[in-house]
């Protein structure tokens, strides 16, 4: 066993998007001597789902024009009634405050000619939704420069310390030097983000996804095996997005009134939410245009040819100017433009996340996991549809937290047999006597989620899935890795395999259709209620996972 | 290949490698940049961002374009 540099801190966060950020920000703030860590695989001021930028916050309950209650009315809505409200509810009540706060940082929110917001519609019901420019990560990397928090860039959280019941730290691999880390703390921050790589998109590049394909669901395998529950993973989401480029702008088309329409130029979703509309909860949505496609009525696109040029100008703004300026690119390049041509969707690959999911760490008000010591925000943690506010206001309420409770004991983990397991994996990964790469052994897993997991689901398929997969565990022990970039991707694809696993045991479990397409069951078509009004939470058992229902 | 690098404008600055959030790009021994893992490119434009020589133009892998 090979000698490590050991870091001590008082509060570890695990992943510096936008709630890592966020949480050292607020835990700087209110306790100045606190040893405050922070540990991403990338670079801060560009990581995360939001590193490249964002055009609006989703969630902002604004006094005077939207409510608390509304709020949660509509999450209830976005949820299908599976709701455990009580994180929903602090996100709400501090999201206008957090609004404030970015903007006094530097963030710009565009005004009206009265001077107010420009508030939207996305949520099925409700105003919540206000536009957003600038460079949010920028601005958030550069206040967490000015604090006392220590970064470290291009470090890879392999595997979480455990001292009894009560977390203690974690070990990383430095990226750029090829060696082993570990940091200890009382209190460890998971905000390591979802997971984008679950199904494999039509374009057929493994890293071609909707969401952030670098975030793969590493916290959840990590936390798991640490004894931290989960939910929300039968929510498989896949999403309309920008055919081949698989970019953003759903939220965006949507909040300024573009049309779905189908290959007979119909706005079809008259058909199935006639008072919604497009504004449907994505499941409905998602529902809805397979439908269309599965029926020959494709292609499927979002239509902004009746919008007036001032719209038109805003969405541009939005997607092209801040949230993906690559996409101009693609559009210029394919000779599209918004005000003459349909943009052709696709449904995205499934992908499962906290932040415009359902998917994550159970936790309480105080993201804290069911592991002492152990808490989640962002992406990672179920959120559900808290989106970047939900992740950037628990960042804030964890460091509260961890702040207020000043568990700052030296904390020393006894490191030798974590650390011994760990070279170990690493080392087989160096033998690699798979026969096969990372990439081959990620294609087939997520081949098989496309065929077997995505839905629409049935019994026969997901027993297959997981029967198919089983021998991929162990397989995946031997796969080969030359170079710390490599083993990042190993563990990427392994968690990959963990969630998409999990993701076909919470879907067999729940015996009815729910979430409209994410959660289609043909061998149990209805929705019951009686039954099933419940989170399916997934704990780990001495035989391995088991699934039960929250409210029995 | 997804992206094109104008080596004359190329400062070598290592911006692009330093915060493309994929760990895609290295820097050769002469300080240039070049795609070390192009399969896991996102072309989220970062790199393109970072550049302050305006060096970098995004292309798309292939089935994309």
């Amino acid at each position: 066993m090979g000698n490590i540099e050991v870091v001590g801190a008082d509060f570890l966060i695990l992943g510096g998007g936008a709630a890592g950020c966020m949480a050292a920000i607020r835990a700087a703030e209110l306790a100045p001597s606190m040893r405050v860590v922070l540990v991403e695989k990338a670079e801060i001021s560009r990581s995360g789902a939001a590193g490249r930028g964002m055009d609006a916050l989703n969630n902002v309950v604004i006094p005077g024009v939207g409510s608390v209650d509304e709020y949660l009315e509509a999450v209830e809505i976005v949820a299908d009634g599976v709701l455990e409200p009580t994180i929903s509810r602090v996100i709400a009540e501090r999201s206008f405050s957090l609004l404030q706060r970015l903007e006094a940082w530097g963030c710009e929110f565009p005004r009206d000619s009265h001077g107010r917001y420009m508030v939207g519609s996305f949520h099925p019901k409700g105003r919540f939704l206000v536009e957003m420019r600038g460079d949010l990560k920028k601005i958030l990397a550069r206040r967490v420069a000015s604090t006392q928090a220590k970064v470290y860039n291009r470090h890879v959280a392999l595997t979480l310390l455990r001292e009894g019941d009560h977390v203690a730290g974690a070990i990383a691999l430095d990226l750029k030097k090829g060696s082993l880390r570990a940091f200890t703390a009382p209190a460890v921050l998971l905000a390591m983000g979802g997971a984008a790589r679950i199904g494999l998109p039509n374009t057929g590049y493994l890293h071609g996804t909707f969401d952030c394909p670098w975030c793969n669901g590493e916290a959840w395998r990590m936390g798991f095996q640490a004894g931290a529950e989960l939910t929300g993973f039968e929510y498989t989401a896949t999403s309309p997005m920008t055919r081949d480029f698989n970019g953003p702008g759903l939220s965006t088309f949507i909040r300024h009134g573009a049309w779905l329409v189908n290959g007979l130029g119909e706005r079809f979703m008259e058909r199935y939410d006639p008072v919604r509309m497009e504004r449907a909860p994505a499941g409905v949505r998602a529902q809805a245009i397979w439908e269309e496609l599965r029926s020959g009525r494709g292609p499927v696109a979002f239509s902004c040819t009746h919008l007036p040029e001032e719209t038109i100008r805003l969405i541009e703004e939005g997607i092209f100017e801040t949230e993906r300026p690559t996409m101009r690119d693609y559009f210029a390049r394919k000779g599209l433009d918004l005000r003459r041509d349909p943009v052709e969707v696709v449904m995205s690959e499934v992908y499962l996340c906290g932040g415009h999911g359902l998917a994550g760490f159970v936790a309480d008000a105080f993201g804290e996991t069911r592991i002492r010591g152990l808490y989640a925000a962002g992406d990672c943690l179920a959120n559900p549809y808290g989106f970047l506010v939900g992740a950037m206001v628990m960042g804030e309420v964890v460091a509260e937290r961890v702040a207020s409770r000043r568990e700052l004991r030296p904390w020393r983990p006894e490191l030798g047999e974590s650390l011994a397991c760990m070279e170990e994996t690493l080392a087989r990964h160096k033998r690699g006597a798979l026969g096969a790469t990372v990439k081959e052994f990620e294609y087939k897993f997520r081949r098989l989620v496309n065929e077997y997991v995505a839905p629409p689901k049935s019994g026969a398929k997901l027993t297959r899935f997981l029967r198919e997969t089983e021998s991929m565990v162990q397989d995946q022990e031997d796969l080969p890795a030359r170079d710390p970039h490599e083993i990042m991707k190993v563990m990427e694809a392994k968690a990959g395999l963990f969630c998409a696993r999990m993701a076909a045991l919470a879907s067999l479990y729940r015996t009815e259709s729910r979430f409209g397409l994410y959660h289609y069951r043909v061998d149990f078509p209805q929705r019951d209620d009686l039954e099933w009004k419940t989170r399916v939470i997934l704990s780990p058992g001495p035989g391995g996972p088991v699934a039960r229902k929250e409210r029995p | 290949m997804n992206l094109r690098i104008d080596e004359e404008l190329c400062l070598r600055c290592g911006a692009c490698v330093e915060h493309c959030p994929g760990d895609v790009l290295e820097q050769d021994q002469d300080g240039r940049p070049f795609e070390k893992y192009p399969d896991d490119c996102w072309y989220c434009g970062v790199c393109q961002a970072e550049c302050p020589a305006g060096c970098i133009e995004l292309l798309f892998p292939y089935l994309i374009r």
